[in-house]
């Protein structure tokens, strides 16, 4: 076993923060246009603003780490001279157009009294017709990027960019409902606060959708790696019980990242679901919950990047 | 052998693009210009007697590594590390050892590495600025140290760790096959200090070579094969025993030790 780092905490935080904000800026684009109007307008108005602000930042405080992990920042520069197939510069022409498109984007709710069908209305619709595939092709490239080298068997699996792309849009999610959490003052207006509340349910239960599918997909992930022979099999073991990584995968990815959020979630969502009760989630879980997604989609990125170099080509 | 060396030697010479002009090129219009700049450059400089590539390929650089010759002593790699200045922990050629059973029933075998220069280069393929590439006229695959960011992907993506992050340069960096001393029709350095004559460089799509000639002959096989990147060097005797077999229950006593990084298995 090879046991060279060669992309280590500047890589693996950068497919964390860029999954964090193209999520957010997907889920803001997609509320923002097939949101609805009716009586959740403004609410999902103030969805799309939150991830729309929150998004572009943490996409560029990772491209800047890992162009700061290359050594010489002027290099970066290379990539922009052509493009090829290389899912990386595929991903840093992806990734460039994401960040001047989001930052515009960002920019139509920036005014004072922004509202749904102001005079920015039309660009602010145009500009999320273009946020939604550029945050999806964001996401799913860091996964694209890794699956692609079938020299490293861990990596090597055209569900990992599924993984990711999942991971990304529950990320971005908790993010927004983080960002709602904090910023949120309980006000004496009762409709707003039901409002406040009735769009919180939309994300919460989104969330809960996603972190399922989540699971879904590590299983498939685990499961067909390790019924195969050889490389592959061997590398996925470190994360299956009895392997060197098992206990940060099984412990910080999967319970804390997944099943503590999905759980508590689950309760303030099953009731309205079932039994027509009125969401209304308590500030502590709103930041308790995107926080350990949070964690759980740090976590996940760490142990496939590293999981991926140190179990790395084998066999002569 | 000199022969091939020279047919070999002027082809690089004349065709090879100066790496200040093809950063040049790359920097004003991308691969397409290149590609055309080379082929403009193969058909302006190609001597009206060159006779057509032969069986309508080019040349492929290659070697064969007869193991039974090799007595283990890393000539090549301190050849390769003082003809390159190779910063100290990394090499762009070693030596691996394998040691094997247990007394009286023992054996160790030594397998000498180089890059590979695969016809099909996964590390070409995920390189994002064209900064590694496979040179048309020869088969090399080499680095152009201008146009890599150092971002590792190629490192990652080469199968036997063939790559390494030039500590000094910070850029990816390899064995390219000599090619400044082929161009002047001279071996390679570890070739030429090879004291058993273990390592045969030559031209393996001129079925006239030295080392196509072993290559019909002997028993011959690659590294990894299975990965499907159809390596150009090859190995007569090689024992391919590795770090899978020493982790297998039922083998034992089993040591590689690949003189790269510090590594051992038991």
């Amino acid at each position: 076993m090879s046991g060279e780092l060669y992309w280590g905490l500047p890589v693996i935080g950068y497919l964390f923060l860029a999954g964090v904000g193209a999520g957010a800026v997907t889920v803001s684009s997609y509320v923002l246009l097939r949101g609805g109007g009716g009586r959740f307008a403004g609410a999902h108005f103030s969805l799309a603003r939150y991830g729309a602000l929150l998004g572009p930042f943490p996409v560029m405080l990772g491209t800047g780490m890992i162009i700061f992990e290359l050594g010489r920042w002027d290099r970066a520069l290379n990539l922009f001279k052509l493009i090829n197939l290389s899912p990386m510069s595929i991903g840093s022409w992806l990734l460039l157009l994401f960040m001047t498109i989001t930052v515009l984007y960002g920019a139509t709710f920036l005014p004072p009294g922004a509202h749904r069908g102001d005079r920015l209305e039309g660009a602010r619709r145009g500009l999320a017709w273009v946020c939604m595939p550029l945050g999806i092709g964001v996401a799913v490239y860091t996964g694209v990027m890794l699956g692609a080298m079938p020299s490293r068997p861990f990596w090597n699996s055209p569900i990992l960019a599924l993984l990711f792309l999942v991971s990304s849009l529950s990320t971005g999610i908790a993010t927004i409902i983080l960002g709602r959490a904090l910023v949120h003052r309980k006000g004496a207006d009762r409709a707003a606060e039901k409002q406040f509340h009735e769009s919180g349910y939309l994300l919460t239960v989104s969330d809960v959708m996603l972190i399922g599918l989540e699971l879904m997909v590590i299983f498939l992930f685990l499961m067909f790696a390790h019924l195969t022979v050889g490389g592959v099999k061997e590398a996925v073991s470190i994360i299956l019980p009895g392997g060197r990584m098992a206990a940060m995968f099984w412990i910080w990815v999967v319970l804390v990242g997944l099943l503590l959020p999905a759980l508590l979630e689950m309760v303030y969502v099953v009731p309205p679901l079932f039994y027509h009760r009125s969401f209304a989630a308590p500030r502590s879980v709103e930041v308790v919950v995107p926080v350990s997604v949070l964690i759980g989609g740090f976590m996940l990125r760490y142990v496939v990047v590293v999981a991926g170099q140190i179990t790395g080509p084998v066999g002569i | 052998m000199a022969d091939e060396r020279e047919i070999g030697g002027r082809e690089s010479e004349e065709v090879c693009p100066a790496p200040g002009r093809r950063e040049a090129i790359q920097a004003l219009a991308g691969g397409l210009a290149a590609t055309v700049a080379v082929a403009a450059a193969t058909a302006l400089s190609a001597p009206p007697t060159e006779p057509a590539p032969r069986n309508g390929r080019g040349i492929q650089y290659g070697m064969v590594i007869d193991v039974r010759r090799c007595i283990g002593c890393h000539a090549c790699t301190v050849a390769c590390k003082s003809e390159f200045d190779v910063p100290v922990g990394e090499n762009r050629s070693w030596v691996e050892y394998v040691e094997k059973g247990e007394y009286p029933y023992v054996g160790r075998s030594f397998l000498p590495r180089l890059c590979n220069h695969c016809s099909i280069p996964p590390c070409v393929y995920v390189c994002p600025t064209n900064a590694t590439y496979k040179r048309p006229q020869d088969g090399a695959v080499v680095v152009d140290v201008g146009l890599c960011i150092g971002c590792k992907y190629c490192i990652q993506a080469c199968p036997y760790e063939a790559r390494f992050l030039n500590p000094i340069t910070g850029a990816a960096d390899k064995c390219d096959f000599c090619l400044h001393r082929v161009s002047k029709g001279v071996a390679p350095a570890c070739v030429s200090t090879c004291v058993g004559g273990a390592r045969i460089f030559g031209d393996v799509s001129d079925p006239e070579s030295e080392i196509s000639k072993l290559i019909a002959s002997e028993r011959v096989t690659v590294l990894r094969g299975e990965m499907g990147t159809l390596p150009n060097v090859y190995y007569i005797a090689a024992d391919h025993t590795d770090s899978i077999d020493a982790r297998r229950p039922e083998v034992r006593q089993v040591e590689v030790d690949n003189h790269r990084r510090r590594k051992h298995w038991r």
